[in-house]
């Protein structure tokens, strides 16, 4: 723990550190409890919001071994004693096909925005970096931040409607009579274009900040030596804003389990054609709880399973962070 | 003497001209390059724009020329809008639209203001337990038991099909509770102890002392929070049905504008411009996110610290 005591004023602890310690660490804290008496109450709200909505749903967790569950029926959530225990539910996780696709899914998605909108970002932090005319760049950045503030739906439906068949100018043009949105093996490329529509511009404000601060007398120095403009970005400014990059990195790969449910649903219900094969773990979650009702402690296994995964990635993200970066993530 | 600068220069000459050389030859590489940056940032620009001009053109448009929209409407009318706004959806609309004022005006005040009284004991060096509860907090980001058990709990507080339940699922956020902390801890102690011998009680030192310190931070978190409850729809998707019409957030009512249409479909007119009235509602909902966009546009001029702080 971070809060380890250390004694202050005296070098007492020089001389017998395992002595005292036990006794002092409930002293010290009874004293500060008395010194901080007035401002400790101002936890309480935090706490008790944390409390309710996150600690007792954590109770829920007990769900996931029980059996016969049913929502519909009327059953309550306190009054669980004669279900029976059972473990089944988590077996059952991996002989569901349907999950075996989300998760197949959700993981090439996560794979695909890793490969492809991460550097773009880099990319245009670049480019914009590059540019003589700072001013100008930064407009060109609030243009391309535009779209991170709309929402999902509203993304989306411009996409729908610009590459509608008859109505979207772009549809009319390159693709008429085809509802590409709609197609299937186009899914997950759909998916990854709007998060770069989306997002590009936002994501690339971080690198954006890291790549002007870096001092200019480097390139100064390496314009001297000769160096061309793409030496001097790939020798220079990647390895200069390396640690935001990596930091980056390790907190996306911490969200793997997760593919955007706002975005992933709604794509599905522009196109309801896609439902069955474009599953990823959070719609599939959402279909079995919330849609259909049907298997509640199932879908409870579903979403302890997703969310103990979660929690490892991001452990492991923060242990790589903390190793290389020396900066934790929380 | 004479002779030794001689002899430098001689020797420097014959140095800086291949290096001129050089320079013209990489200077053709580095403009090129440039352009190619020019042209590639214009193609972004316009990828970005166009789609949300053409789009946002369908709301201005009269239905009957929708496919002769490219960038701008052909035949201007503002039926899409009176459609809206008073005619068969004005009710819906008003009633999302106040619903999401209300979540999200709540969620901000709320949130920010318990995150940061939360914060302000925890970023003393020797406040009791801290360890323990900064755990308390950050478990809960870590891990969640997913959405069932939250559906359970609403379920049981018979909050589902009302706005509270998005309210109050959205009030604890733990990652500005950790903001607020760090920017508390560099609040300079020598402040803290001039109000205290002032004779300024806890309160005072943190409504009159912190908070206003703390404003750049308070505007960032709030900043997000609005973004974030104003554009979300997903707990409204989990604790709200399609049938609770009185309790639906703007967005979630766009979403189902989008994904069942849920229009009069007896209506010639509804029939026809469905498109149309989705870009109006869509761009409606976007102008409150209009009016705080100057802070993005400072946010990217003053230099960006906010981002990688976080955390």
């Amino acid at each position: 723990m971070k809060n380890k005591q250390t004694p202050m004023k005296d070098n007492s602890f020089k001389t017998s550190p395992k002595l005292g310690e036990k006794n002092g660490y409930w002293k010290t804290q009874g004293r500060r409890l008395v010194k901080h008496r007035r401002i400790l109450p101002f936890l309480i709200p935090a706490a008790l919001f944390t409390l309710i909505f996150s600690y007792i749903p954590m109770l829920g967790v007990s769900f996931a071994f029980k059996d016969g569950f049913n929502l519909m029926r009327g059953d309550v959530m306190w009054n669980m004693s004669h279900f029976g225990w059972t473990f089944k539910n988590f077996i059952n996780i991996f002989y569901s096909d349907k999950f075996l696709k989300a998760l197949g899914n959700t993981l090439l998605i996560n794979v695909l925005k890793l490969a492809i909108c991460f550097p773009l970002s880099i990319i245009l932090a670049l480019q914009l970096a590059e540019l003589k005319n700072q001013g100008l760049a930064k407009l060109v950045l609030i243009i391309v931040c535009i779209p991170n503030f709309l929402s999902w739906v509203i993304v989306i439906s411009i996409w729908n409607g610009v590459l509608h068949p008859d109505t979207g100018f772009i549809g009319k043009l390159f693709f008429p009579g085809r509802v590409i949105m709609g197609e299937d093996n186009l899914f997950k490329i759909f998916v990854i274009l709007l998060n770069i529509w989306k997002g590009i511009g936002w994501g690339s404000i971080i690198y954006y900040a890291a790549i002007t601060s870096i001092d200019k007398s480097y390139y100064e120095a390496a314009t001297i030596d000769g160096a061309n403009k793409l030496q001097k970005a790939w020798k220079l400014t990647i390895p200069a804003i390396m640690p935001t990059i990596a930091l980056m990195l390790v907190m996306q790969f911490s969200g793997m389990m997760a593919a955007g449910f706002e975005q992933i649903y709604t794509m599905m219900r522009a196109n309801p054609n896609l439902e069955d094969t474009q599953i990823t773990i959070d719609t599939y979650i959402y279909d079995i709880s919330v849609v259909h009702r049907t298997d509640i402690p199932f879908a409870t296994a579903l979403g302890v399973f997703n969310g103990l995964v979660a929690l490892l990635l991001m452990v492991a993200g923060n242990k790589i962070t903390t190793k290389t970066l020396h900066r934790s993530l929380w | 003497m004479n002779q030794a600068t001689s002899n430098v220069t001689e020797g420097y000459i014959p140095n800086l001209k291949p290096k001129r050389k050089n320079r013209i030859k990489e200077g053709i590489l580095d403009r090129s390059l440039s352009v190619l940056n020019i042209a590639l940032l214009f193609a972004l620009v316009l990828i970005i724009v166009v789609p949300l001009l053409s789009y946002f053109s369908l709301a201005f448009s009269d239905p009957y020329f929708n496919d002769e929209i490219t960038i701008f409407p052909t035949h201007l009318s503002t039926k899409a809008f009176e459609y809206i706004l008073v005619g068969g959806q004005s009710k819906v609309f008003w009633r999302s639209f106040f619903n999401s004022i209300i979540i999200t005006v709540v969620v901000t005040v709320v949130s920010n203001l318990v995150e940061a009284l939360a914060a302000y004991p925890l970023s003393k060096p020797d406040c009791p337990f801290r360890g323990g509860i900064m755990m308390y907090f950050i478990i809960t980001m870590l891990f969640s038991a997913g959405i069932i058990p939250c559906y359970l709990l609403m379920h049981q507080m018979k909050l589902l099909n009302t706005i509270w339940s998005v309210i109050l699922i959205s009030i604890s956020n733990v990652g500005n509770l950790l903001l607020f902390k760090t920017f508390f801890e560099g609040v300079s102690m020598d402040i803290q102890e001039a109000a205290k011998i002032d004779g300024a009680s806890d309160f005072q030192m943190f409504f009159r002392i912190m908070v206003p310190m703390a404003l750049p931070v308070f505007g960032s978190c709030c900043f997000f929070t609005i973004v974030g409850m104003w554009n979300g729809y997903g707990s409204a998707m989990m604790f709200i049905e399609s049938s609770a019409q009185d309790a639906y957030p703007l967005a979630y009512y766009i979403y189902l504008l989008l994904a069942q249409a849920s229009l009069d479909k007896t209506d010639d007119y509804v029939m026809m411009a469905a498109h149309n009235i989705e870009a109006a509602a869509m761009l409606l909902s976007i102008i409150p996110i209009l009016c705080i966009y100057p802070f993005v546009i400072r946010y990217i001029k003053g230099g960006i610290q906010i981002g990688s702080v976080k955390g």
